[in-house]
């Protein structure tokens, strides 16, 4: 596959990304540090026949995104994380009623408004989580310029796949820095779109939420003449709300198995100088850049160190995590919060002594830092 | 060529991004790696605001300057100045507006400091106070020697409107011609 030189910004090549990838609609409410998406969104959508809507607030900025998602289209939000807290309730809607959609949050410091211009890593678990209730989170996790095109593609494909909300992680550093990414030509991208599945049969017949229990909900594009019931109530193979014991252990069941089976799927990471290393550094998204460049610095020094990025958050890469944490001693995790992933590392390594270098207060770790703490590890 | 590091720091509003930017993508133009990123304060006006630029001929991971490394930084701010200098090698070049900020004598022992009236130069010799980027732009790039020039030129005209293009090639040639005097000084 040819690469294309593109010289931009995270969130610009996240804004492109959606266009080459067949985004027909944005809704949503600018928010530092991802404004750019949508400012850029507002550009490019009509330019091809799409819409591009700033409404009220950031709830009606998904709510607006998961009705055009229903009507057939592939739709997308962006926000920071003080909108995903504010567009929890509507994404916990699209998980359980299975509308896909892409949620782009490009991290700065928390929690609440937190520090609007600043570089954080704060938003990793709630992007577990974001809404009450059982489900399966996607998330996935650019590190780099390049991915910042390349997972917001990824993450219309698996919102299609698998018929839900998929969580494109960015933060300030990478939705900011300006510079070269070597990305997929725009037919290249349009190639690799699957369409969605579709019921074709009578009408009379068609059950959205009648299927295997480890595949999604078939959601027709509403109007269309194929009917169903839409509703954040646990629901019956044709969407009517239900409490019937079985159907509804039967539903959440599924929407995690819908993930849990298929998770060959969806895994992704980057093993970098990992083969002969003594020191295991995990991180991921911009601070993982850092680590790289420590990584050199390291090796330099006669220090055997390697990194292993997760680029799926969620759900975790775990066996390939266990795979390295069994073979390296020495294993730190590096982010910017407090932890967030490291509990997740910890779980997947089934090991409580990784060791941690967090940084909370909204500036960028330097590759100094993470030297430092791997030299006195 | 090895890395090279720049700082351009001023007060939220002045428009030292465009500069950064205009550097990172000359330098890819040319067939290397440029970086920029910009770090501000959520004060839409005021705030001190910092614009690291690497360059480099090998691919380039981190994005920001490391404090200590900085080749060259310009100040626009006394704020951002007092801020931001210690990040600067020792002896490395800083270029301030000498009616915005004032360097003590121990600064100047410290490091290169070239007083250059950039503000000035963009309101009453170009005409026109936003020119006052493309001023930095040849400022850093004569005292750095870090791109060639054309290539820079080039880069520049691709980012401003073509109406203004004469304006901004004068701000550049002015830029030139205060930073070699300084350079004679």
């Amino acid at each position: 596959m040819a690469l294309r030189e593109i010289i931009s910004s995270g969130n610009e090549l996240a804004a492109h990304a959606a266009i080459d990838a067949g985004c027909k609609f944005f809704g949503g409410y600018p928010i530092t540090p991802s404004s750019e998406i949508m400012h850029e969104l507002s550009d490019l959508l009509p330019e091809i026949g799409g819409t591009c809507i700033q409404m009220e607030d950031e709830i009606a900025g998904v709510a607006c995104a998961i009705g055009a998602s229903m009507s057939g289209v592939r739709a997308m939000t962006a926000t920071s994380g003080p909108g995903i807290s504010l567009k929890a309730e509507n994404l916990g809607l699209a998980q359980i009623a299975e509308v896909p959609l892409v949620v782009v949050n490009v991290m700065r410091g928390g929690p609440s408004t937190g520090l609007p211009t600043r570089v954080s890593q704060g938003d990793v678990a709630q992007a577990k989580n974001p809404s009450h209730g059982d489900y399966k989170s996607i998330t996935l996790c650019a590190g780099n310029l390049a991915e910042c095109y390349t997972e917001t593609v990824r993450a219309f494909n698996l919102a299609d796949r698998f018929m839900q909300p998929v969580f494109v992680l960015l933060d300030e550093t990478l939705g900011h820095m300006h510079g070269k990414a070597m990305i997929p030509a725009p037919e290249d991208t349009k190639a690799g779109i699957k369409p969605k599945k579709e019921f074709t049969g009578d009408p009379a017949e068609y059950k959205p939420y009648g299927v295997a229990q480890d595949e999604p909900a078939v959601l027709n594009p509403m109007f269309k003449g194929y009917r169903y019931h839409f509703t954040g109530l646990h629901h019956n193979d044709t969407g009517f709300p239900t409490e019937e014991i079985e159907t509804c252990r039967k539903l959440i069941e599924r929407l995690f198995n819908k993930v849990e089976a298929h998770q060959e799927e969806i895994d992704s990471y980057e093993e970098y100088m990992l083969d002969d290393a003594e020191f295991l550094i995990i991180a991921y998204g911009s601070v993982s850049l850092a680590a790289k460049e420590a990584i050199r610095h390291l090796r330099a020094a006669g220090i055997k160190a390697g990194l292993f990025r997760p680029i799926t958050l969620w759900p975790s890469p775990a066996a390939r995590i266990k795979h390295w944490t069994d073979k390296i001693q020495k294993v730190l995790c590096v982010e910017l919060n407090m932890g967030q992933y490291r509990d997740e590392i910890q779980r997947a390594s089934a090991r409580l002594d990784i060791d941690g270098l967090f940084k909370v207060n909204g500036r960028a770790l330097s590759p100094y830092e993470i030297v430092e703490k791997v030299k006195g590890m | 060529m090895a890395r090279t590091l720049m700082r351009f720091t001023g007060v939220g509003g002045q428009g030292v991004l465009l500069a950064g930017e205009i550097f990172a993508e000359a330098k890819i133009k040319a067939g290397g790696y440029g970086l920029k990123t910009a770090t501000y304060t959520s004060q839409v006006r005021g705030g001190p605001t910092v614009v690291d630029i690497t360059l480099d001929d090998n691919e380039i991971f981190y994005p920001y300057a490391n404090d200590g490394e900085i080749d060259f930084m310009l100040s626009v701010a006394q704020v951002s100045f007092d801020l931001f200098k210690k990040g600067v090698s020792e002896g490395g070049t800083i270029v301030v507006e000498p009616n915005l900020v004032k360097p003590t004598d121990e600064d100047r022992k410290r490091w290169n400091i070239v007083e250059i009236p950039i503000i000035t130069i963009a309101k009453e010799e170009v005409g026109n106070v936003i020119t006052q980027s493309v001023v930095a732009l040849a400022i850093a790039n004569t005292l750095m020697n870090a791109i060639d020039r054309q290539i820079l030129i080039d880069t520049m005209l691709s980012k401003v409107p073509e109406k203004v293009h004469a304006l901004n090639l004068k701000a550049f040639d002015l830029g030139e011609k205060y930073a070699k005097e300084a350079m004679n000084k």
